[in-house]
């Protein structure tokens, strides 16, 4: 059997003590956990590294954190991104959905929870990622592609 | 002009201080609760017998101590906030009414990556008028300068005081950007509420705006 595969985590946050001590946290609860702390950082980061899921933030200086999802989701479909924010609006919600957020979760929010959500972010880009592998072996290339770019 | 314009944009303009206060405290509930759950971790893992152990956990205790000063530094400037509301007219000192709106405003401020300087007069004496409403006017410009403004930008607030007059001149400094965003305060409403602060308005350059009111609202100059 495999080595169960280690899950990368990257908080994107301007907060700097709240992302510090919610990395300590997610580390302590094995998790590989790497911080940035506003969203062009998080940009540059995505294009050296491989994050499994990105907790993000909104309001943080420079690009709003839908404008970084959006980004994100050009950029590394793949990677799942739960939002993680002390402001968010119905209509954030609404849009971070749209653009293929996993899950909009409200600060302060429950360690427990988002260990939860992370897993189950991960869990759901493995088994897309199975599922398009096993379509592609079959040749059926164009759904395959669709399940990596979570299309219908 | 309609009387719920005006009271709209005020409400308007209160809505964006609740709204900015209540993401900074639940920021700072958020690394307070993250800090003593850090603890609850260290605790539960055993970690807490060795000096290096105890140094971090004091470390967090100091960290959680800070967080609570600053928490409840920006709670008074709510609070001051409220207090101006209280009644129509008052006497207060117009540096803390403009410190209390630049704290209250930070995020918004910080998010757009510009820097709000002030530049205050040594000899303000106390003013009696409306807090609410002098706030008020400086946060449309300011408003203003926030959504035609570059990064990196700065905006600085002067203030004078000569002839029992107060002046408080809005100062952007930094390159200008295209934007079709709207701003709480149309001019109409603007000059209303400098006229019925018995105040005027002048303009040094297209942006400098330098609003002039009475030190108090009831001196002679302002009896009607």
């Amino acid at each position: 059997m495999g080595k169960k595969k280690d899950i990368k985590v990257l908080l994107v946050d301007d907060e700097i003590a709240f992302v510090n001590t919610l990395a300590q946290r997610l580390r302590l609860r094995k998790l590989l956990v790497d911080t940035v702390y506003d969203g062009e950082q998080a940009l540059s980061y995505i294009k050296e590294m491989e994050p499994d899921v990105i907790v993000l933030d909104l309001k943080m200086p420079g690009l709003h954190g839908i404008e970084v999802l959006r980004e994100i989701k050009k950029i590394k479909r793949e990677i799942q991104v739960i939002i993680l924010t002390g402001h968010g609006t119905d209509k954030d919600e609404e849009e971070a959905k749209k653009l293929g957020g996993f899950d909009f979760l409200r600060k302060p929010a429950d360690i427990d929870l988002l260990v939860r959500k992370i897993k189950e972010a991960f869990s759901e880009k493995i088994e897309r990622a199975m599922t398009a592998i096993a379509l592609a072996e079959e040749g059926v290339f164009d759904d395959a592609r669709k399940i990596m770019k979570k299309e219908e | 002009m309609e009387y719920d314009e005006l009271i709209t944009s005020q409400l308007s303009f209160i809505g964006q201080v609740l709204s900015v206060f209540s993401h900074e405290i639940n920021n700072h509930l958020a690394i307070l609760k993250e800090s003593v759950g850090l603890i609850g971790d260290l605790i539960e893992l055993g970690k807490t017998s060795s000096r290096k152990d105890l140094k971090e956990i004091l470390k967090i205790t100091q960290s959680i101590k800070n967080q609570i000063e600053q928490t409840t530094y920006f709670c008074d400037k709510l609070n001051g906030f409220g207090h101006g509301m209280e009644k129509p007219v008052s006497a207060f000192n117009i540096h803390k009414s403009i410190e209390e709106l630049m704290v209250l405003l930070r995020r918004v401020i910080n998010q757009k990556m510009i820097c709000l300087e002030k530049d205050f007069t040594a000899n303000m004496p106390l003013i009696y008028s409306n807090p609410l409403k002098i706030q008020f006017l400086i946060f449309c410009l300011i408003e203003k300068h926030l959504k035609r403004l570059d990064k990196n930008s700065r905006i600085i607030i002067k203030t004078v005081y000569s002839n029992d007059s107060i002046g408080i001149t809005i100062i952007p400094k930094g390159n200008l950007i295209e934007t079709d965003e709207e701003v709480i305060c149309k001019d109409e409403i603007f000059k209303h509420i400098i006229k019925q602060l018995g105040g005027s308005i002048s303009q040094k350059t297209a942006d400098e705006t330098t609003i002039m009111l009475p030190v108090s609202l009831f001196s002679n100059s302002n009896r009607r």
